[in-house]
């Protein structure tokens, strides 16, 4: 009986022997709990009344689509453009300070663009914005600067804080790109220029791609930045129905609505996942040749450092200013330190706890489905494995919703506790941990691993004392990635949290919506240093966003 | 009694058209090396696989030292059937020492124990002063002589080696065989050995195991796989360059060049082919000949060249590297083997020489 069961796991591509039952339970265990609150959203969108769906189709869903797909669109050609050019200009020509451009770069990922927009937003205001009132002073007389209110404003601050996507991806490939790809396309009769369009860029299309689908879902779920810029979408507004008019059916009904659109996204991201492939570097290879910039040299760097300047520099400067502020006025200091229930450490504390076990259950689920897919492919593994990346499609705000309502009927001793945020965080979170895991295993020689079987293991030993340790910097990253996105995650955080239970992100967000942004300031410098250490170490092991292994 | 007992084993992988193995049938007595060999996807690497016990059978039963591990009935997990791997990539594990590599499978036995036998082993395979290196820090050579001390130091029933030299520099491959072989030889060892090179199965196995799509085609001493080959794909893979047609009666053969004196098992005239390597064909200049000089390859100690007989089909020659002759002469072609030919019908022998 076990044994049939495990030859139905292993049906479609067996090479192996036979799945152990209880991996496959376990993987299964997991994809089901990431199942629940997907299947639970569309239960009850489809169980609200009639009404309610007459309601949002007559008014508000038509405008809401049009709103999110626009942003979703702009951001994702934004941050397609940046990211590349980027990538390009740092790692393909002789751009002068390139190295710490380089890292540069990528740090706003540390950065949550809520926070970015906030510190725009205090710069640019319509009315009070920190530069418009500095350039009155100058001149004497009001001046119009652009607003990052509305629509222009979310695109432009949330191209700034998700480029970094497309720039890491695009530029790891760059580097793996082999030169002599290139250099077969010059010596055929193309020009620099045709060799770029014809054959460096189709070469990156399916890494591209990816990056660009991972932004688009990003922006689905993005509650923050939107809010904060007063543009509606989706999120925001399911957001709404949640924590100010308390509608649940309306909430469910734009949910779903929402999920299937993410769903959509995240299905051509598998598949092009699927598509892509190791690109190895071999024995031979060598870098390219930098292109060299000429005249254009200090242009290009001017663009660059705008950039850096627009998505790091400047908000880093200004809270930091802020903070520098904050310390230097003994009210507001009090302010930070006796605000909340328990005062700043509490915040910093439960931040860092909920995002740490966050990202050791998420990496601990992970490790059965990757097990399963990648050392006992089959159809059913590969469903579970891809199933359980369904977490990227389940923005914040839908997974609050849904572990509001499940766990308000099925284990109400968990309502208002921090364990349902760190549940929250588990599932949204739950895809990166998978990946790398995933990614970690197929770099593992299965060969090691029947090396310690016929020496004696079982394979559970076997797994112990080999695979384990040696895919331990795999899983590391992946932790390292949950922990940084669940460090910056705000709308699931918003809803679920118990009342007086603050974490960094929620005490910047209320902070500054109330406008006390030099006393925010101090807790967001916090949340962005704590979430630079993981990116640090995940952008050294270069294992951030970088192979996936959905095939 | 054998260490080794395979009889019908077959596998077949889900979705495969054919089967990996099947139907092998196979024995090992104690201290012999086999070595199985065969064109990559013949079912070498599975039936080995299926021996270590990283595979199962769909059919047929595997005995070690007369114990049972696989049949239909039965599954030993690999750890428990003391069968020693040496993989194709080696599988050394990255984050343990050579001695810990090489301790890795003593597990349980008394710490004194494990450290004599690491050492002995160390020294076995000539690797005494690197025993705290880890594997990144190894030569080829030497990755390969501990991944064998590591398969060896548990003392297992049975070695199994899997193209074992396969990653290893061509000039390298050489000197590490002669000594892979001694030491096996010197640890009495029972040796399956895989490999897709005909010259090193020659050189590694007291007998030879020929593979092909999963069926064994011949087995036997190198020799006799080498001299009197029982089908006409052992010919051409122990390296018969031409299979000559002709028609065999009882007496002999006639071939387009000659005739050949070899008394074959036929009842009345059959069509056979003749397999020959290039030393078993010479040739001279001759305005009457049979076959014209179509390329000539220069290979330093001796010229190849390649001959086309009247009839279209191609055969080649060696001369010695002095003989030059010019592309396009006319020549007559002749056997000049000096000893018995294979020859097949219908890819079965039909005659060999001997009786």
């Amino acid at each position: 009986m076990q044994r049939t069961l495990a030859y139905w796991f292993v049906a479609s591509t067996g090479r192996k022997s036979p799945t152990s039952p209880w991996l496959a339970i376990a993987a299964g265990l997991t994809a089901l709990f990431v199942a629940i609150p997907l299947v639970y959203i569309f239960f009850r969108a489809a169980g609200a009344e009639p009404a309610a769906w007459q309601r949002l189709l007559q008014a508000r869903l038509w405008q809401l689509l049009g709103n999110t797909l626009l942003l979703v669109v702009a951001v994702t050609c934004g941050a397609l453009v940046t990211g590349v050019s980027m990538a390009w200009l740092t790692e393909r020509t002789d751009l002068p300070g390139r190295n710490v451009l380089r890292a540069m770069l990528a740090l706003p990922l540390a950065i949550p663009a809520y926070i970015g927009g906030i510190v725009h937003l205090a710069l640019l205001r319509p009315r009070g914005g920190l530069i418009l009132l500095a350039l009155e002073e100058i001149i004497g007389r009001p001046v119009a600067t652009p607003s990052p209110l509305g629509f222009w404003g979310a695109a432009f601050i949330l191209t700034l804080f998700t480029y970094p996507y497309v720039y890491l991806l695009s530029g790891a490939a760059f580097r793996s790109l082999h030169a002599s790809l290139e250099e077969a396309a010059r010596s055929l009769g193309r020009t620099p220029w045709q060799t770029f369009w014809q054959v460096t860029l189709p070469a990156l299309r399916p890494g591209l791609m990816a990056g660009a689908l991972l932004v688009a879902l990003d922006i689905l779920a993005e509650y923050g930045t939107v809010a904060l810029l007063r543009y509606e979408t989706f999120s925001s507004a399911i957001f709404v129905q949640l924590a100010g008019r308390y509608d649940r059916s309306a909430a469910s009904v734009l949910s779903a609505v929402l999920v299937i659109l993410a769903i959509l996204i995240l299905w051509a991201e598998l598949r092009v996942q699927g598509q892509r492939r190791f690109t190895q570097i071999e024995s031979n290879w060598r870098p390219a040749i930098r292109i060299t910039l000429g005249k254009w040299r200090w242009s290009a760097f001017l663009l660059v450092a705008s950039v850096v300047s627009a998505s790091l520099l400047v908000p880093l400067g200004v809270l930091i200013g802020w903070s520098l502020q904050a310390f230097a006025d003994p009210q507001t200091l009090e302010a930070v330190f006796r605000a909340g229930s328990r005062g700043f450490g509490s915040f910093v504390w439960n931040s860092l706890w909920t995002s740490l076990l966050a990202a050791l259950l998420a990496t601990a689920l992970s490790l059965p489905v990757a097990l399963l897919s990648v050392r006992y492919p089959s159809r059913i593994s590969r469903f579970i494995a891809r199933f359980c990346q369904v977490g990227y499609a389940l923005p914040g705000v839908v997974i609050a919703l849904s572990l509001v309502l499940l766990i308000n009927r099925t284990l109400p001793f968990l309502y208002a506790t921090p364990l349902v945020v760190v549940l929250a965080y588990v599932l949204r979170h739950m895809p990166q941990a998978v990946r790398s895991s995933e990614s970690a295993l197929n770099q593992l020689s299965p060969s090691l691993e029947e090396a310690a079987r016929t020496l004696g293991r079982t394979p559970l030993q076997t797994l112990f004392q080999v695979t384990l340790p040696l895919i331990l910097p795999g899983l590391l990253a992946g932790a390292a990635l949950v922990f940084l996105t669940s460090l910056k995650e705000l709308p699931a955080t918003l809803l679920l949290r118990p009342p007086g239970f603050d974490t960094l992100a929620v005490r910047v967000w209320v902070w500054a919506g109330e406008g006390f942004y030099v006393q925010a300031a101090p807790a967001a410098l916090i949340l962005v240093l704590a979430a630079a250490l993981p990116l640090s170490f995940l952008l050294r092991q270069e294992q951030i966003f970088s192979d996936s292994s959905i095939s | 009694m054998n260490t080794l007992d395979i009889q019908h084993l077959s596998k077949r992988f889900a979705n495969a058209r054919f089967a990996a193995v099947n139907d092998i049938s196979l024995a090992l007595k104690n201290g012999e090396i086999l070595a199985l060999v065969g064109p990559s996807g013949c079912g070498k690497t599975t039936t080995l696989r299926l021996v270590a016990g990283l595979e199962r059978p769909d059919a047929g039963e595997i005995h070690l030292n007369g114990r049972v591990v696989a049949s239909d009935t039965v599954f030993v997990p690999p750890e428990q059937r003391g069968v020693g791997l040496v993989f194709q990539d080696h599988a050394l594990f990255p984050h343990l020492t050579v001695s810990e590599n090489i301790a890795f499978g003593l597990r349980g036995r008394k710490s004194a124990e494990i450290r004599t036998t690491v050492n002995e082993m160390l020294e076995l395979v000539g690797l005494t002063g690197l025993a705290s290196r880890y594997p990144h820090a190894l030569s080829g050579g030497e990755r390969q002589r501990v991944a064998l001390a590591r398969a060896l130091a548990p003392r297992p029933v049975l070695v199994l080696m899997d193209e074992p030299f396969s990653s290893l520099d061509a000039d390298l491959r050489g000197a590490v065989r002669e000594q892979v072989r001694s030491i096996l030889k010197a640890m009495q060892a029972t040796v399956i050995f895989v490999t897709h090179d005909q010259e090193e199965a020659l050189y590694m196995g007291d007998r030879l195991a020929l593979i092909n799509q999963g069926r064994v085609e011949q087995i036997g001493a190198p020799e006799e796989i080498f001299h009197t080959p029982a089908t006409r794909f052992v010919a051409e893979f122990m390296g018969a360059s031409d299979f000559l047609r002709g028609e065999a009666i009882p007496e002999g053969i006639r071939t387009e060049v000659g005739w050949l004196p070899q008394p074959a098992y036929v009842s009345q005239p059959v069509q056979v082919e003749i397999a020959l390597r290039a030393d078993d064909v010479d040739f001279e200049l001759s305005e009457t000949g049979n076959a014209v000089i179509v390329e000539r390859f220069f290979r330093g100690a001796f010229n190849v060249y390649r001959l086309r007989l009247d009839s279209g089909q191609v055969l080649h020659a060696f001369k010695e590297h002095t003989q030059i002759l010019p592309v396009g002469a006319r020549v007559r072609a002749y056997i000049s083997a000096g000893h018995p030919l294979a020859v097949f019908q219908n890819g079965q022998v039909v005659s060999n020489g001997a009786e």
